[in-house]
């Protein structure tokens, strides 16, 4: 684990402990020639488009990927939340959220009761190692998320990570 | 016309959960890269997918770029009666897809 | 079947073990299994000690240090394992580095980190983690001590793997704590050298590879061997991206040896009992390709194509501060140039190689790679198993430059393994594939101008590269405004002080791959600028060195520039007298995290033959972890660099690349070198990269020198084209 990929974690990580408001943090500039796309962003960064404020639990999601990529543009993602999806208690939004692509939100899925899982699969394409995260919106307004960090192992060449 | 394979488990009783998997052939061009002339292919993504079993919608995706070219979706559904599956879906251009399936149940 | 104990030896050292840890295992193993799955992972020998992922410790003193990324000769498998050592207050002499493999990596779910040779970036990305490493075992060391003696830790020294009661004077051996330790937890935070303490990261350590290479039995890809392997060679289509559209092998396939000939889609592939009957077979398959509509491309139209992307009104712009066209008008005086840098093959000296044995849904891969994990994920994939199913055997690597992080050839391997599934097969491609295959530096067109108001100060600089884009083709990245940043490097990120800058970029690509050659962006576009900033001090009336000097700002940045420079041009003794017909020509840059300059010493005779008489050459690398192994990655990115300088260009004719072999893509010869002399000049407080940034300031410094002495600019490589050869 090499200090860009600790700093990344260290910024996804810090104070998004359940229940608090997230603060603002500053998304961190990449010199042009190592980030070919762009800004890494944050998590806060991420969500804060979709959430607006609200405050987001890491917990009942889960993804399942594979941790090495070997080809960016198709990369199988799956995500599971644990819900009864019943008509009082049910996952009503899956976000897929990017942390390094031009366009951060991937997908959204609109799901309901008549689901009965709150499980979704798809193929993404990842420009270059990153972290993924998933972002449920609950029936009563909560959201729930985790994330995941996939190497693209192609795109080794221009990663700083 | 582009096309959609949808698929099921064969038997399916009522109240059984299903898993039901999609493929919708479309490039979902990004606008990002160009071909082998120079030319930018022009962005050409695939804006919405919804699937109706029968009147009712049970499934609604919104892609972006950042999701494969051919896109692939897989969601489950709880079993009632038999109805007519219908996946429909819009592109950037303005081209609208359709795939009809029986969703038999027992 | 018997195990041949030859294949074995050989078995082991690929895949690394130890010969006495093997044969207490071996019992336990039937005849005829593989020999790569049924070993058992040797972290887990119980007598082995591991203190963590990193450090191994056996009870003789051997000290087994793991090595995560690959080694094709530029030294890393020697440097970073002496960081790990320097913390580890480890002896050298009692060290044996072992590779840690991408199966381990996927095992430990990461725990060594990225795993990739490529961008310079070993030493300075994993620097900080292995001294960790180092350090924490060392004080695991320590504590065991400690509580062994129950006196505090403070009380006791680490040196040279011993562990001494200062007051007492008693002492263990790592060897006799090691079991202790490993049992200790792992301190939460570890105190780090002072760089001024080290006594290991700074000296010319003898590479740990160089004796097995000099007495031939160090296995590179291309000496894999396995009992009952097959030999593949292969051909792709001599137009890039097209297709098999028939083939016929009835004149080979009944021959002695050919096993099977295998249509694979977009290649060909002779699988026979030995290569030469493969590769020879191969030339008598006749295949009908479909090239598309690719089949008329040539460099005359490619350079039309970038020609017109000079033209084109839509740019990305990677830098636009100030305003130049305004200062562009008011100048005193406008310098313009053009400056044209050819496509490049790699020309490894070992071409792509690598060796697949898919048996069930087990795979195991033997592949020249500069990137391990990658070979795994694509593998796995390519077969269709699971990547934890997937064992990438190190090997060293024959030369990789770039070539050998994309994973073309591992997939055309796999996918000959599947068709003979059971059976390893080592596919090797020729020469002749290898240069037409290749993935190619980017051809670049590259346009100056620059305005200089009355007293010679720039005040203007525009520059336009109109080229492909690696990153947009190879890796399919979407790049951000446009613009891919290795077209435009050392361009956007110039250190000089000038108020008014463009950078911008016209993305031109072409049917020709393109991918990372050594160096990259900086193996050619420090050419374009630093000879353009010669014309500009000529224009100015000034001294080179003195010129840029005089433009470099006064911040933290530029002082390692100026630093660099002055140090090199100090060696090089600039502006003392020359013998008549000498001349010098300088240059200087940044590239991967280094500052780096040149000097070149040349004459050129009335038979246009350039003599090179000194190359001065020098490197700020930050911290210089083993300086022997600093000039060798000079001397050898000399070589690398004056062959494409002098003799490097690949040539499209009715979409094919019209070289071959090397007697038409010449390489150097050993009585053509010059003396180099390496200047390294470590400045401290940052890690900068070395294998690469090495070769960036050359062509300039070259070109600048060979143009004082013909009195002409030279704007475009290779030199041959404009009749100049290199003198023996």
């Amino acid at each position: 684990m090499n200090v860009d990929s600790w700093l990344r974690r260290k910024s996804l990580k810090s104070l998004l402990l359940a229940g608090m408001t997230l603060p603002w943090l500053m998304g961190r500039d990449a010199l042009a020639q190592r980030m070919n796309s762009g800004l890494l962003l944050t998590l806060e960064d991420m969500v804060q488009p979709i959430v607006k404020g609200a405050k987001i639990f890491k917990k009942d999601v889960q993804i399942e990927a594979p941790i090495l990529a070997d080809n960016g543009s198709l990369v199988p993602l799956e995500v599971q939340v644990q819900s009864p999806m019943s008509t009082e208690n049910y996952v009503t939004h899956i976000y897929l959220l990017s942390q390094r692509n031009p366009v951060t939100q991937m997908a959204m899925f609109q799901l309901g009761p008549w689901n009965a899982r709150a499980n979704v699969s798809t193929r993404v394409r990842l420009a270059g190692t990153q972290e993924v995260v998933a972002l449920a919106r609950l029936s009563n307004g909560e959201f729930c998320y985790n994330q995941m960090e996939i190497i693209v192992t192609e795109s080794a060449c221009v990663d700083a990570s | 016309m582009m096309s959609a394979r949808v698929q099921w488990p064969e038997k399916v009783r009522a109240d059984d959960i299903v898993k039901v998997r999609m493929l919708i052939q479309h490039p979902m061009d990004t606008g990002y890269l160009q071909d082998l002339t120079g030319k930018v292919v022009p962005r050409n993504i695939i804006r919405t997918v919804t699937c109706h079993l029968g009147k009712q919608e049970v499934f609604r995706v919104e892609p972006s770029s950042g999701i494969s070219a051919n896109p692939f979706f897989e969601f489950y559904i709880r079993a009632t009666v038999t109805a007519e599956f219908k996946i429909e879906w819009t592109d950037d251009k303005g081209m609208t897809g359709q795939h009809l399936q029986i969703f038999n149940v027992t | 079947m018997n195990s041949n104990p030859i294949t074995i030896q050989q078995a082991i050292e690929n895949v690394g073990l130890d010969r006495r840890h093997f044969l207490k295992v071996s019992g336990t193993a039937s005849a005829g299994m593989s020999l790569g799955f049924f070993l058992p992972e040797r972290a887990q020998a119980a007598d082995t000690p591991q203190l963590n992922v990193w450090v191994e410790i056996e009870a003789n003193d051997t000290i087994v240090i793991r090595y995560a990324r690959a080694e094709m000769g530029q030294g890393s498998m020697t440097s970073a394992p002496m960081i790990i050592a320097e913390e580890l207050d480890a002896d050298w002499k009692k060290v044996r580095v072992e590779y840690a493999t991408a199966h381990d990596n996927l095992r430990t779910k990461r725990a060594y980190g990225d795993m990739a040779s490529v961008g310079s970036r070993t030493i300075r990305n994993s620097q900080e983690y292995l001294r960790k490493a180092g350090a924490t075992a060392r004080e695991m060391l320590v504590a065991a001590a400690a509580q062994k003696w129950n006196v505090p830790a403070s009380e006791c020294k680490a040196v040279l793997s011993k562990v001494t009661h200062t007051a007492s004077k008693r002492s263990f051996t790592y060897g006799q704590l090691a079991a202790d330790a490993a049992r200790l937890e792992a301190p939460k935070t570890v105190q780090l050298k002072d760089p001024k303490n080290w006594t290991i990261i700074g000296k010319s350590i003898p590479r740990v590879d160089i004796p097995d290479i000099v007495v031939g039995k160090r296995q590179y890809g291309i000496d894999t061997q396995l009992p009952g392997m097959l030999h593949a060679a292969v051909a792709a289509c001599p137009v890039f991206n097209g297709k098999v559209k028939s083939l016929d092998a009835s004149k080979v396939e009944n021959r002695r040896g050919i096993v099977k000939v295998l249509n694979l889609g977009d290649f060909v592939a002779v699988v026979a009992d030995n290569w030469w009957r493969a590769k020879e077979a191969l030339r008598e398959v006749s295949v009908e390709w479909d090239v598309g509509e690719h089949g008329t491309l040539s460099s005359a139209n490619i350079m039309a194509h970038f020609k017109a992307g000079m033209e084109q009104t839509e740019l990305a712009v990677a830098r636009n501060d100030g305003n130049t066209s305004e200062a562009f008008s008011k100048a005193a005086k406008v310098v313009e140039a053009d400056y044209f840098t050819p496509y490049l093959a790699h020309a490894t000296m070992e071409p792509m190689v690598c060796t697949a044995w898919l048996q069930g849904d087990k795979l195991e891969v033997w592949s020249s790679t500069q990137n391990p994990e990658a070979t795994l994920a694509v593998s796995a994939a390519t077969a269709g198993v699971p990547q934890s199913n997937v064992k990438v055997h190190p090997v060293q690597l024959g030369g990789g430059l770039g070539r050998k992080s994309p994973q073309d050839f591992t997939r055309q391997a796999v996918m000959i393994a599947k068709a003979m599934a059971g059976k390893p097969v080592k596919m090797l491609w020729t020469r002749e594939e290898e240069i037409q295959h290749g993935l190619y530096r980017p051809a670049s067109l590259m346009r100056f101008k620059a305005g200089l108001n009355a007293n010679g100060k720039v005040d203007a600089l525009h520059i336009r590269v109109s080229a492909p884009s690696i990153l947009a083709t190879l890796l399919k990245l979407p790049l951000p405004k446009g613009v891919d940043g290795q077209a435009v490097a050392c361009f956007n990120d110039h250190p000089y002080d000038i108020p008014n800058n463009l950078v911008d970029y016209a993305q031109r690509n072409t049917n020709v791959p393109v991918g990372f050659w050594r160096t990259v962006g900086h193996s050619q576009n420090p050419f374009g600028r630093e000879c353009f900033i010669d014309e500009l001090a000529l224009a100015a009336g000034k001294d080179p060195v003195a010129f840029r000097l005089d433009m470099l700002p006064n911040n933290e940045k530029s002082k390692r520039d100026r630093g660099i420079l002055e140090a090199v041009t100090k060696a090089a003794g600039w502006g003392s007298q020359l013998p008549n017909g000498v001349f010098r020509g300088v240059a200087e840059t940044e590239g991967y995290g280094s500052w780096t300059a040149c000097v070149c010493e040349v004459s050129v005779n009335a038979k246009n033959e350039v003599k090179i008489h000194r190359v001065v050459i020098g490197i700020d690398p930050g911290y210089a972890v083993n300086p022997d192994n600093i000039v060798a990655q000079f001397q050898g990115s000399v070589v690398h660099g004056l062959t494409a300088i002098f003799w490097g260009e690949n040539t499209i004719k009715e979409g094919r690349v019209e070289q071959s072999n090397f007697h038409d893509y010449r390489m150097m010869r050993l009585n053509e070198m010059p003396k180099v002399e390496v200047v390294i000049a470590p400045t401290g407080g940052f890690w900068g990269g070395v294998g690469e940034p090495a070769q960036a300031p050359l062509a300039p410094a070259l070109v600048n020198a060979i143009s004082a002495a013909m009195g002409k600019r030279i704007r475009s490589l290779p030199l041959k084209n404009h009749g100049l050869t290199l003198k023996a």
